[in-house]
């Protein structure tokens, strides 16, 4: 059974709600959220997590510092996966390592099923996203989380769909969707609808708790009650007169036009949604505040090197992180939403590692040698590391917020997925390249559905998707399948 | 050939429906006017709802509520560049989307009420009070008007005088006013250019734009934003509904720094230096020239377009000349500059153009002579086969010299194909960095001493930025590719098969016309595909 500490606040809640007679835990047993309650199953929540780096360097003969030695329970930390030991969750946390995804090379110049085309950026992420071969579009398929949300029943948010880093970076053209995580059905030829990510720490807070528990000084709650129903009442007469609209309409406008009012729709269901009540573990997080700075594009100094020891190409994403941990470790206790997807670093990502973790380059360059000196692939550990310490004080906050009878990451499946692994490069030719996903490695989290944590799995040959096939079953989702990815991985899930 | 017989016939039509109108007889079921219709309808062109950019966005906003903030920029989803950041069918809605919009309407509506003169400006009265309907109903039918490009309907204004309740609760008018600005400002009539038109008799599935349509098409398409009062009111007047009509109102659109302001924007997104990888300084003083460059030969003094490429001055600074290493004209704001014998001439030769087309941290032969046929000649190179290289250097990345590494493409017979279309021309414009600066050797490799030989497979070989305008002109394909480039950038899509009768005979008056850019735009929008348009299945 998962650690379960009982912080005052909680402890002071549930003995305000009843008569004290009672035990504490069983008036808490229903304390998770708005539409949770006594008789309906206990919510499940899903959760993916991306970081945009391999795990290893250019030319380093070391693939990773990542995955343990140590198969199955107890395993041993390496310096990429440190910072879960640090915050105590590497028992919360199970490596799912000896994952690949096939490329063109090994199929005679054609994109295999749930494989990729050579050129490493950034033709992973439909594969690994979506289980669709890479292609036309960034991604191909629906991905899992919009898969889930679509299944398993949207509270107030259907999904939340959040990225860290703040910008791309780079003053020339980026590919476009290597800041995607989510894709939802219905796009136009069968194409999926991409989902772009909320960037603002502080417009995700207005977004979750503009309507939280009322102030208790009156005139402000009739302040705030005054706002709620202005917004209320602006946001229904744009959706009448766009309803009104649509009716007008033909042809591909209407279904246009129909997409935008379906988004009106939902922003008014969440505006009338009741509000969650604080209770439990539910309470309003502090006001995140002015967004950190976004700092601009990389800049280069007159003899063309890049200028690393300034702001440029950070935004403060050390900040932003945790407040993005914080709301989607709240949404769930509240029971916000049940579905999420958290971009911490995009594909091929250029944000400055400087002020991180003292790398003189950005986070693409980490793979590629940035760093000087022989340790490539220790290099990219140590960015990989910054990551986990975010990725681990998720999970620290999720164990440590009692739900029912345990804790709030027994009912999650939470995947942590990285853009490639080490190894052959079917573009350059190389051995020991980061432009590849051989060696592929991903966390699971959570105890949803039964699943077992803290384990080192290895599963060779294996399809990273399959993590996330595993991840779609241990919340309730029937499928065998993702995108044309197929079987999730043995051993994570109790039978 | 058919589409070109067509095209004849139906002028033809034309000429012979107005003799047979004049004697009276009436043809078919075809009234005299709808007939005519009819005709030009020939050439409708299918259009779909257009959601403003990010950069329209704020315009509209700098024009509706003086506000200046660009916040739509800063917090909207970025839009595709394909290259144009316009084509309505990449724009799909998110969450995001739908939050930004509602959370920019509170924003903009609060900066301006909070401004004595955008108030004084946007509300045409002054209220007796929280409750003076007579005025709200003033504000909602003024700025309706300006917001949504049409005047409203009674049952509209009415939806809208709804919101003035809250004034009352809160004993304040311009809670009102707010309200609605927040409401317009999340209009999807707002948000969109949405296109409705007429059905044309005796053409079914076509539509003649209405006038408050034309006079979106029109605004948007030349400035980049909203329509003026003036505009609205010649639409209000039916006075956008002729081709002549349409035309005149062009005529003196053209002559407003908004246009300047577009035709710019146009070049920025046509040729990819809306982003430019510099530092900020020399990021301005590279538009700076461009810009100056541009308005000389299109606005200031109209002459051959193909001079935007051949042009033999360019406008530097002191810092700028000192950047690319020409003689300073001893200004710091400025001044124009003969190239002399540089080796320079025109629009290709900028620091702007020449940071198109980088890979590897350095300029990249292939990317520059895909640039090049992509945007100039409008020719698509397919993307390599999937189990090719393309992400890192060719040759490794040690030893030996730059170009012999691409010259490796030409001697793989299946990368021949089509590097022999690009890696040529890249190669003529190495000797220029990505900032345009001329080197005569590779960076970092004074052993590899660069050429400049190139060649534009096909036309010829040349030397240079100047020997490849040269060469691109004689091509003749320049001149069609610009055409079509405007043509995608005004109509917010690619061109199809549909579109070619249309192409053709701007490209017949863009010749004619000496290659003047800004009377292909009025003749752009004097087309009957402009004027007319087919719903999208």
């Amino acid at each position: 059974m998962a650690s379960f500490k009982l912080d005052r606040r909680t402890f002071l809640k549930g003995l305000g709600g009843a008569a004290v007679a009672l035990p504490a835990l069983e008036i808490m047993l229903d304390s998770h959220g708005s539409l949770a309650g006594p008789g309906l199953p206990a919510p499940q929540r899903y959760l993916v997590c991306f970081g945009g780096q391999s795990l290893g360097g250019d030319g380093d003969t070391l693939a990773n510092d990542y995955v343990p030695n140590q198969i199955g329970k107890g395993y041993d930390l390496k310096s990429a996966l440190a910072p879960l030991g640090a915050a105590g969750v590497a028992d919360e946390i199970s490596v799912v390592s000896g994952l690949r995804i096939p490329t063109s090379y090994e199929n005679g110049g054609m994109i295999p099923a749930g494989g990729r085309s050579d050129d490493f950026h950034i033709t992973s992420l439909s594969p690994l996203l979506s289980g669709v071969r890479s292609g036309t579009q960034a991604v191909n398929g629906v991905t899992s989380d919009q898969i889930v949300a679509a299944q398993i029943g949207a509270t107030t948010f259907p999904s939340l769909v959040y990225r860290v880093q703040a910008g791309w970076y780079l003053s020339v053209a980026a590919p476009y969707g290597r800041d995607l995580l989510s894709y939802k059905d219905g796009g136009p030829g069968n194409s999926p609808i991409p989902i772009p990510a909320t960037v603002s720490p502080k417009a995700a807070f207005d977004s979750l708790f503009y309507n939280f528990s009322p102030p208790t000084d009156p005139g402000l709650a009739k302040q705030k009650d005054f706002a709620w129903r202005e917004r209320k009442s602006v946001v229904d007469l744009v959706k009448t007169r766009a309803e009104h609209l649509v009716s007008r309409l033909g042809g591909a406008d209407k279904l246009r036009i129909q997409r935008h009012l379906d988004e009106i729709r939902d922003l008014e269901k969440r505006i009338s949604a009741l509000p969650p009540v604080a209770k439990g573990a539910c309470v309003q997080p502090g006001d995140p505040g002015m967004d950190p700075t976004v700092g601009g594009d990389q800049g280069t100094d007159g003899n063309g090197a890049n200028t690393y020891d300034t702001n440029l190409g950070y935004s403060g994403e050390d900040l932003r992180a945790p407040v993005f941990c914080d709301l989607m470790h709240m949404a769930f206790a509240c029971d916000l939403t049940r579905v999420g997807s958290l971009m911490f670093t995009m594909a091929q990502s250029h944000m400055n590692m400087f002020a991180l973790t003292q790398q003189p380059c950005d986070l693409h360059e980490v793979g590629h040698g940035g760093v000087p000196g022989p340790n490539k692939t220790l290099e990219v550990s140590k960015a990989i590391a910054w990551h986990m310490k975010h990725f681990a004080y998720l999970i620290k906050k999720l164990r440590d917020t009692p739900d029912g009878t345990g804790s709030l990451l027994d009912s999650c499946a939470i995947v942590f997925l990285h853009e490639g692994g080490h190894g052959f490069d079917p573009s350059s030719g190389e051995m020991y390249s980061t432009h590849s996903t051989e060696n592929m490695a991903c966390l699971v989290a959570g105890r949803a559905g039964g699943m077992k944590p803290g384990q080192h799995v290895v599963a060779t040959g294996m399809h990273p998707a399959s993590a996330l096939i595993t991840a779609m079953n241990a919340v309730g989702v029937k499928t065998n399948t993702l995108g044309e990815v197929s079987g999730n991985i043995p051993g994570l899930l109790v039978a | 050939m058919s589409d070109r017989l067509e095209r004849r016939w139906s002028t033809a039509a034309l000429l012979l429906f107005a003799g047979v109108s004049a004697s009276g007889c009436v043809v078919g079921n075809l009234d005299g006017e709808d007939s005519v219709d009819a005709v030009h309808a020939r050439q409708a062109v299918e259009s779909g709802a257009r959601r403003l950019t990010r950069v329209e966005y704020d315009n509209t906003l700098r024009d509706l509520l003086g506000d200046n903030s660009r916040s739509g920029f800063a917090e909207l989803p970025e839009d595709v560049n394909d290259p144009f950041d316009n084509n309505y069918k990449t724009q799909l809605p998110s969450p995001s989307l739908i939050e930004a919009f509602e959370k920019l309407a509170q924003e903009a509506a609060l900066r301006a009420l909070a401004d004595p003169a955008i108030h004084a400006k946007i509300i045409p009265c002054t209220p007796m009070g929280p409750a003076d309907e007579a005025c709200l109903r003033k504000f909602i039918t003024t700025f309706g008007r300006r917001a949504l490009r049409r005047s409203l309907a009674e049952d509209e204004i009415q939806g809208y005088l709804a919101l003035q309740a809250y004034a009352v609760e809160g004993a304040s008018f311009d809670i009102g006013v707010e309200l609605v600005l927040r409401a317009m400002l999340q209009d999807v009539e707002f948000l969109y250019r949405v296109e409705v038109g007429t059905p044309v008799a005796g053409a079914p599935g076509t539509f003649k734009l209405d006038d408050h349509e034309m006079a979106m098409r029109l605004s948007y398409f030349l400035w980049g934003t909203t329509p003026s009062d003036a505009l609205l009111d010649l639409a209000d007047a039916g006075s956008l509904s002729t081709p002549a009509d349409v035309r005149s109102a062009a005529v003196t659109m053209m002559s407003d720094p908004n246009a300047r302001e577009r035709v710019n924007r146009f070049h920025a997104l046509w040729l990819s230096f809306h982003q430019l990888p510099h530092p900020p300084a020399l990021t301005s003083e590279l538009r700076a020239e461009t810009a100056a460059l541009i308005n000389r030969v299109v606005f200031d003094e109209p002459q051959d377009y193909f001079d935007l490429f051949t042009f033999n001055e360019t406008f530097l600074t002191d810092d700028l000349a000192d950047h690319y290493g020409l003689p300073k004209p001893g200004s710091t704001t400025g001044a124009w500059v003969p190239y002399g014998s540089s080796g320079r001439k025109g629009i290709l030769s900028h620091g702007s153009v020449l940071s198109a087309g980088t890979k590897f941290a350095d300029t990249s032969p292939t990317q520059r002579g895909k640039f090049v046929r992509n945007r100039l000649l409008c020719q698509e190179i397919p993307p390599p086969p999937a189990n090719v290289k393309a992400d890192a250097p060719p040759g490794g990345v040690a030893t030996g010299c730059k170009i012999d590494k691409y010259k490796e493409h030409a001697q793989a017979g299946s990368c021949k194909g089509c590097h022999s279309q690009m890696d040529p021309i890249g190669f003529g414009l190495e000797a220029y960095d990505s900032g345009g600066v001329f080197r005569s050797t590779e960076i970092g490799k004074p052993e590899c001493a660069i050429s400049g030989d190139g060649e534009l497979t096909g036309v010829g070989t040349f030397n240079g930025p100047a020997g490849l305008a040269d060469r691109l002109i004689e091509s003749g394909e320049l001149e069609r590719c610009v055409v079509t480039q405007v043509y995608r950038f005004a109509m917010g899509r690619r061109e199809t098969t549909a579109d070619k009768s249309a192409l053709d005979d701007l490209g017949a008056h863009f010749k004619n016309d000496k290659h003047a850019f800004d009377q292909l735009m009025i003749e752009l929008v004097s087309t009957d595909a402009f004027g007319f348009r087919k719903q999208e299945d």
